[in-house]
This record gives C-alpha cells, structure tokens and sequence, in this order.
C-alpha cells in the first residue's frame, strides 16, 4: 500500500503538541533548579537558565541529610521489590503448577487487595505497626508490603506461557517442584521478572502515603516525604532548592526507565491486555 | 504429585499471610471501629451502634463528598481514558514511523513520584509568578489562584494526575490496538466504509476488554493517586472542595481524629469500590463472551 506523507503529517504535529506538554514540566523542574532566585520570577518562561548554577544543589546538600533519605529510599524500595518479587513468583507457581480447591477464589482474593483504595486500610495497618514499635523504621513501611496481587497476576500470566512438556520432563526425572520452578521455570522467566521488579522498585521508590505515615522522624524520611518540607501555606519562595530536591528525587527512577524502556514498555504492554 | 495440599499451601502462604494480615483483617477492623466513638489514642472506646453511619448519612458533607468525587471522575476519565483511547488509535493506525519515539517520550512521567508532580505543579499553577499566570496575562486575563479557589482546585489536582498517567494509560491501550488485526481494517477499507465506521465496529469492540479495565484502572487508582496533591496542596481544601470518597477517610482518621466515623467511611468508600469492581467484572464477562 503506498503511504501518503502528508495524510499523516498532522496526526505528527498532534503527537509532537502532546509530547511538548508531557515535557513541559520536566523541563521546568531541571531548569528551574538551575536558576538563581531572581532568574527563576525574572525569566520563568525561558527554559534555559543564563547562567547555570549549582547553588540550589550545594545548599541542599549542605541543609539536608541527603545521604540519609537516599539510603532510606532506597532501603525502602529495594525490600518490597525483592520481598514482592519472591512472594509473586511463588504464588504465581501455585498457581500454575497445582490443581486445588478454591483456586479461582484464593487468586481472585488476592487480586482483590491490588484495588482496595489506600485511605480503607491505613488506619488499622498504622495501628498494627505502631503496637508493634516499628514507627519511624524502613521495616514498618515494607511490611504490609510484602506481596502484590498484580505482582502474583503477572506471574502466573508468564509462567502458563511456559511449554507444558518442559515441566513434565522434568517431573519425569522426579525432579521436586521447588527444583522444577528454579532450574526449568525461572531461567525462561527471568527478562519478565526484572521488568516485573523494575517497575516494583520505581513505584516504592516514588511511594508518598504509607510512608508519610510511618516515618515522623525527620530522620527516617524518604525522598519524597522530604518533599514536602518544601512547600508554605503561601506556595513556598525556596523554588530553585524545591526542585533541586525535585529533580534528585526523579533521577533514579528516570534513569531506570531510560536504561530500561523497552523492557519496561513492554511489561506495561502485556499488563493490561487482559484485566 | 498433586494431591499433596500442603505443597501450594507453602508456595502460596507468604502472599496469603501478608494479604489477610494487611489489606483483608483491616477491613474487618475498620467494620468493628466503625460501630465506636474513639479518637485513636485515648483508652476510651465507646460502642455507639450505628449512630457513625446515621451522622455520616444525615450530614451534608456526604453530598459534597459525592458530587466531588463524581467531578472528578468525569475529568480524569475524559484526560486520562477518552484522550489516550483516540490518541492510542492514531498511534496504532494513523502513523507510519516514530510511534515507539512517541511511546517512550510520552510515559516518562508515569515514571517519577506523585509528590515530584505535586510540586511542579505548584510552581506552574503558582498565580502569581507562575509560568501559567504569565501566559494567562500575556493574554490580558488574570490567573485564579488555582489551588485556592472552590471552582478551579479539582480541575487543577485532576490535570497532575491527568499529566502523570497520561502516558501509562496511553501504552496499555496502544498494545490493545496494535493487536486489532490490520487485514480486517484494510478489508473494510475496500469496502469503502467510512473512518467512522471502521473505529466504530471493528477497533471499538475488539479493544473493548483492554478498554474497559483502562476506564475502571482510571477511576479505581485515579481517586487515590489525587490523595497525594490533595494531602500536600489542598488538605481537601478550600472548605472541604477539593476533597473526595477516599481522601475523607484519611482526613477523618488522620487529620480530626474521628477514628469511628473515619471507619464507617472507609466502609463505605470499600462498599462502592467492591460494587464497581463487581460491575466491571459481569461487563468484561459479556465483552469476551461476546468477542468469542
């Protein structure tokens, strides 16, 4: 079929007009941490600072325990993707290789949690942790944590893909089944699980509520938490160290993503073709 | 080798525990708290019966609280399922080059935190320095102070959430459509039938499984991805404007203290939910039935 150039040239310019506006921000946020304060209210629209400065970086390094947030953060992020990583891989196994009763509606309960709203939960979930004394500890963010019903869902989706003769080979040679899920089943699933646990670790490390109400401590705080410092009643006048913070925060996620885009656009691909 | 119960009774004990202890055992809790009057420190808990639930039904704030919620929906589902449900089809179907360009651009800020979104946002919502109140005024009109204002606040907290999902949504959907077979649009096509008629009853009905768990996905997460804005923006504010069906569980448990009233709405809120999600499940049901 012969393409027309120019029936398509405007559905570009669409797509262009759309990509300008989800930039736009991004941009924003960089630039602005660039900017000296005078910049940032003198030349709001200029996306390029005149002069680039590290001012806004250097104080935040020298105001706020940077190094403590990020440890916290990351603490925090890396617990619940290994936790969810190992618990998703399980469960989904279960589910794949066992014939019991009450399967639909153990995995349909467990799928369930993923959309029970936050707020619902929280209240009985922050009395629990604080009775058992882990306030202000990465520990009592994670432990609610621990497993994911979209985490199980993924799973069990890869793994029905696997060839059913593999696994009966293998159960041919009396292989165990935790033998048949680490040596025939994982080695095949290992690209879904590192997409699976990239996204796990993006989202807890941009994670806002749950830790908002565990870590009081200033100490203790994540990166996004510490956000928050940033913002007055009146809008806040710290916009170039707001962003710096801002743009700290965004990073690894950010370069997650770049480094991983194909991987993790195909995930989110997958996981919704089938709700 | 099947019939040893105990063995996915292991494999499935971690997951299991963890989602009974925390999200299925705090349903249960927020049911009892709901019946007491209690401010979530003091060792006095009184059983009032069901005097929460009469007080939250009589009470004008259930009215607002609703209507909130409904605005909002409305808005998220037109940014963040209408737009990128017509977008992903132009991205499917209408273009020749660049769409994975396209994609992987367009879901850069599904991938950084809420409270970033938040903050950027205050910057550019700012009404008096900001870049939008700049580009208002370069029109001569005067920028509303977004976030403080009862008629602009949920617009504004529905655009961060709008801007940062936008891009998610918009591959979800873009895999739906790029599996709509191309032979039957070009055997349209021949055919003479209209673009019209092309997206109305071949990409609509084929899409419609991916569709709709996008549609529910906007709703379910979209009203608690707002929470994140509204808890570092607004609180729910100006006088309870901005404020909606699952933030009021937090404001009344966190915020007033009113642990058994923020219980019966938790109950609530988990009850609207439950029957949404039931709905969406008889529909996805007929959708797939109908698709075989």
């Amino acid at each position: 079929m012969k393409i027309n150039k120019s029936y398509n040239f405007h559905w570009h310019i669409l797509l262009l007009i759309v990509v300008l506006i989800e930039l736009w921000p991004l941009l924003f946020m960089v630039s602005t941490s660039f900017k000296t304060m005078d910049q940032i209210f003198a030349a709001t629209l200029n996306p390029f600072p005149t002069s680039f400065i590290l001012d806004n970086y250097l104080r935040v390094l020298h105001t706020l325990p940077l190094g403590s947030y990020i440890i916290n953060t990351f603490i925090v992020a890396s617990g619940i993707t290994i936790a969810k990583i190992f618990t998703s891989l399980i469960a989904g196994f279960a589910f794949v290789y066992y014939d019991f009763r009450h399967k639909e509606t153990i995995f349909n309960a467990l799928l369930f949690t993923f959309f029970i709203p936050i707020t619902v939960i929280i209240m009985p979930n922050y009395l629990l942790i604080s009775k058992m004394g882990l306030l202000n500890t990465p520990l009592g963010v994670i432990l609610p944590q621990l497993a994911d019903g979209m985490g199980i869902f993924l799973m069990r989706q890869t793994m029905r893909g696997i060839p059913k003769p593999l696994i009966e080979a293998g159960q041919l040679e009396n292989a165990s089944p935790w033998h048949i899920l680490t040596r025939i089943m994982l080695p095949l699933i290992k690209p879904a699980i590192f997409a699976m646990g990239i996204v796990f670790f993006i989202d807890s490390w941009n994670q806002y509520f749950w830790p908002l109400l565990v870590l009081n401590d200033k100490a203790s705080y994540t990166l996004p938490i510490a956000l928050q410092m940033f913002i007055s009643a009146e809008g806040g006048s710290e916009w170039g160290i707001a962003m710096a913070v801002a743009t700290l925060t965004s990073l690894p996620p950010l370069l997650l993503y770049l480094v991983c885009q194909r991987f993790i656009i195909n995930t989110f691909m997958q996981s919704g073709v089938k709700g | 080798m099947k019939h040893y119960h105990w063995q996915p009774a292991l494999f499935l004990a971690p997951a299991i525990i963890v989602s009974l202890l925390f999200s299925y055992w705090p349903l249960l809790q927020d049911i009892w708290l709901s019946f007491h009057s209690w401010n979530m420190v003091s060792p006095n808990m009184k059983f009032i019966g069901l005097q929460n639930y009469l007080q939250l039904i009589s009470g004008p704030e259930l009215i607002k609280v609703f209507s909130n919620t409904f605005i909002y929906i409305a808005i998220l589902v037109s940014i963040n399922f209408l737009l990128p449900y017509l977008l992903s089809f132009v991205m499917a179907h209408r273009i020749h080059r660049f769409s994975f360009f396209y994609r992987s651009i367009l879901f850069i800020p599904s991938t950084l935190s809420l409270a970033v979104a938040s903050i950027i946002f205050l910057w550019i919502f700012n009404p008096l320095a900001g870049p939008i109140s700049l580009l208002l005024s370069t029109m001569g009109l005067d920028s509303p102070s977004w976030f403080k204002d009862p008629s602009f606040v949920i617009m504004a907290i529905s655009l961060i959430i709008g801007w940062k999902v936008f891009g998610y949504n918009l591959i979800v959907l873009f895999a739906a459509m790029v599996a709509v077979p191309k032979d039957l649009i070009e055997a349209a096509k021949l055919e003479n039938a209209s673009s019209w008629h092309i997206f109305r009853h071949i990409i609509v009905p084929i899409t419609s499984p991916t569709a709709l768990y996008v549609f529910v996905i906007t709703i379910v997460f979209g009203l608690q991805y707002v929470l994140v804005p509204l808890n570092m923006l607004t609180q729910g504010g100006p006088d309870q404007s901005s404020t909606n069906l699952v933030y009021i569980v937090y404001q009344y448990g966190f915020v007033f203290f009113q642990t058994g009233k923020a219980a019966a709405f938790a109950v609530l809120t988990m009850l609207v939910y439950a029957g949404f999600l039931v709905i969406k499940s008889k529909l996805l049901n007929k959708l797939v039935h109908y698709e075989n």
